[in-house]
């Protein structure tokens, strides 16, 4: 490993792999969009200035462009931030989508950015992406797996969409780990109540597990659900045969957000209680990002009341 | 390239004749747009058969040029002049609109009809075409040439005009758009709906070389696409002004005809007009 990931957040992890990766992959070109120095493509700019492009402030003409280099047999990666990626230039991501384009879509500041605000918040990116048919959708929570997920969209064809946070993320998997697109990771194992976090919230998960097991007489399951799309519903199901109930964990709004794609597998293949926690409904506002997490209930004690609730 | 008399009416035949596969498809079908469809039927044959590089028989050629059809809604010209070219057959053309059909209400990409990509969502050709244009540069393809064809109403869309400033940011020569000016779009006169003029010194001002031409002269058109070849460091506009719904007399200056099929008595008045522009040309 050519990263020492413990010690980066995930924005740099990211630049980094690109900037390592370049010679690797010769046909890879990376376009920005006047937000290099903040989703750190700037690095690979500056080692391959001739396979970078700053499509200026301009999200439809970089998708557009991007599908231009796919049909011409380039391997394009497409950064910004999350929400102006996803939501300016959708239309284009969906018709690179329909023709299942090798269009690899890689944005930062995925989920609540703090300060900036509710205009720069991606919590709605994940109903609009995830509706796309052909588009793999993945968020990785750590660094090593971000790495490993980056490995795997390059080496396969077809359109993907990776949402990394703006912040930091502390490491939940060992160096062992192996990502597995479509597998629902169980990163601590228990048989009372199912967690299932995606990005962040599999951390909250974790650190909200490891309260209650000391508070209640229980043991808590946490599922890192790296994939969004596709899901393996029958692994998915599995993991949750013995449980009391499933709380879901997304920084996103609720409305047809990861808990609306999983609450449709479980309601319609094995219906269990379940409990849905992320931004209902609103757009959030300024704060640090802990401070705006807590408001609107991505916090532990709001999870650890819901998770007391749902096993009651 | 100068074109003879002879080549001028043979070509002219067969334009006449793509023009009657489009009404016949489209009336056939009792759906699709003939306006838009019939003012661009000669750039699109005029670019397969002699400007751009294209083996019809292997379509996926690495060193072809590349064509996209921005708008995408003109897609039974781009299928009549596939089939004039041998890669759609006759009998397929009755299939437009249906179900399973290759060819499908706009273009859906297609590697053996040579359809690089699917259009039809307004707006996405020229930036497709920026990228297919840096691809080729950053491949240090020099004879590789992209095509796109814009509608004029398509030039409403903000992502067109993103698109052109990228084009000229980048030098991209090898890139060579082309608006049908034909003037009309869905809703009415395009002045009326969005106003579009100046249009040549737009694309000026976004840096682009500027060739009009008259969309009915074959000559004028291949000489404009000639000239293009010529331009360094800059992209070029060919802005091709014709009348929409042309050659069919109650079609043209017609916003009606846009988006609505023919019907029965329309279609064979439109068939028998331009029986008539054949048989002054030379056909008996």
């Amino acid at each position: 490993m050519f990263l020492k990931l413990e010690e980066i957040n995930m924005r740099d992890a990211f630049g980094k792999y690109l900037h390592n990766i370049g010679d690797k992959y010769k046909d890879m070109v990376v376009l920005d969009c006047d937000l290099s120095t903040s989703t750190r493509t700037n690095l690979f700019a500056k080692k391959y200035p001739k396979r970078f492009f700053n499509m200026g402030i301009a999200e439809q003409n970089m998708l557009g462009t991007a599908m231009g280099f796919a049909i011409s047999g380039k391997i394009p990666i497409v950064s910004g931030f999350s929400i102006f990626t996803s939501g300016r230039a959708w239309e284009f991501i969906r018709m690179a989508c329909h023709d299942n384009l090798n269009v690899k879509i890689i944005t930062t500041h995925g989920g609540i950015v703090g300060e900036d605000g509710s205009t720069h918040n991606a919590l709605e990116d994940l109903s609009i992406m995830a509706t796309l048919p052909n588009l793999n959708v993945l968020i990785p929570v750590d660094n090593l797996e971000l790495v490993q997920m980056l490995d795997f969209a390059l080496k396969n064809e077809g359109p993907f969409y990776i949402r990394i946070p703006r912040e930091s993320s502390t490491n939940v998997h060992n160096k062992n780990y192996h990502f597995t697109m479509r597998k629902p990771d169980v990163v601590k194992k228990g048989k009372d109540i199912c967690f299932i976090g995606t990005g962040y919230g599999t951390i909250l998960s974790l650190k909200s597990a490891l309260e209650i097991e000391n508070e209640l007489n229980c043991t808590v399951k946490v599922i890192n659900l790296s994939t969004i799309k596709p899901i393996d519903e029958e692994k998915l199901i599995n993991e949750v045969k013995n449980v009391k109930g499933v709380i879901i964990i997304e920084e996103h709004n609720i409305y047809c957000g990861v808990g609306s794609i999983v609450a449709r597998i479980f309601s319609e293949r094995y219906p269990i209680k379940m409990k849905i926690i992320g931004v209902d409904n609103s757009y959030c506002q300024s704060g640090t990002r802990n401070e705006v997490l807590k408001e609107y209930g991505l916090n532990i004690e709001n999870i650890i009341e819901k998770a007391k609730n749902l096993l009651s | 390239m100068v074109i003879n008399e002879a080549e001028e009416s043979d070509l002219l035949l067969d334009i006449l004749d793509i023009k009657k596969n489009i009404l016949k498809m489209i009336y056939l079908a009792q759906s699709g747009h003939p306006g838009g469809s019939l003012s661009c039927a000669t750039l699109i044959y005029l670019l397969y058969k002699k400007i751009m590089k294209f083996n019809p028989k292997n379509p996926k050629w690495d060193e072809r040029d590349i064509f996209i059809l921005s708008k995408g809604h003109a897609a039974p010209a781009l299928y009549s002049v596939l089939s004039k070219i041998g890669l759609i057959t006759k009998e397929e053309l009755t299939t437009l609109r249906k179900v399973n059909s290759k060819l499908q209400g706009h273009p859906v990409k297609n590697d053996q009809l040579g359809i690089e990509i699917t259009t039809g969502s307004l707006g996405m050709g020229l930036s497709i075409g920026v990228g297919c244009a840096l691809s080729a540069k950053l491949d240090k393809k020099k004879d590789k040439l992209i095509y796109v064809l814009l509608g004029d109403g398509e030039l409403n869309e903000g992502s067109i005009w993103e698109a052109a400033m990228a084009a000229s940011h980048y030098n991209l020569d090898n890139l060579i758009a082309i608006v049908d000016r034909n003037g009309i779009q869905s809703d009415g006169f395009t002045e009326e709906i969005m106003g579009l003029e100046p249009l040549a010194n737009k694309w000026d001002a976004f840096g682009w070389d500027v060739i009009e031409v008259d969309g009915s002269n074959i000559r004028e058109i291949i000489g404009g696409f000639q000239k293009s070849k010529k331009t360094i460091r800059k992209p070029t506009v060919i802005i091709s002004y014709l009348v929409k719904g042309s050659d069919i007399s109650f079609m043209e200056h017609s916003s009606k005809y846009h988006g609505r099929a023919p019907n029965k008595e329309e279609y064979e008045n439109a068939i028998k007009e331009i029986e008539e522009i054949e048989k002054k040309i030379g056909v008996s």
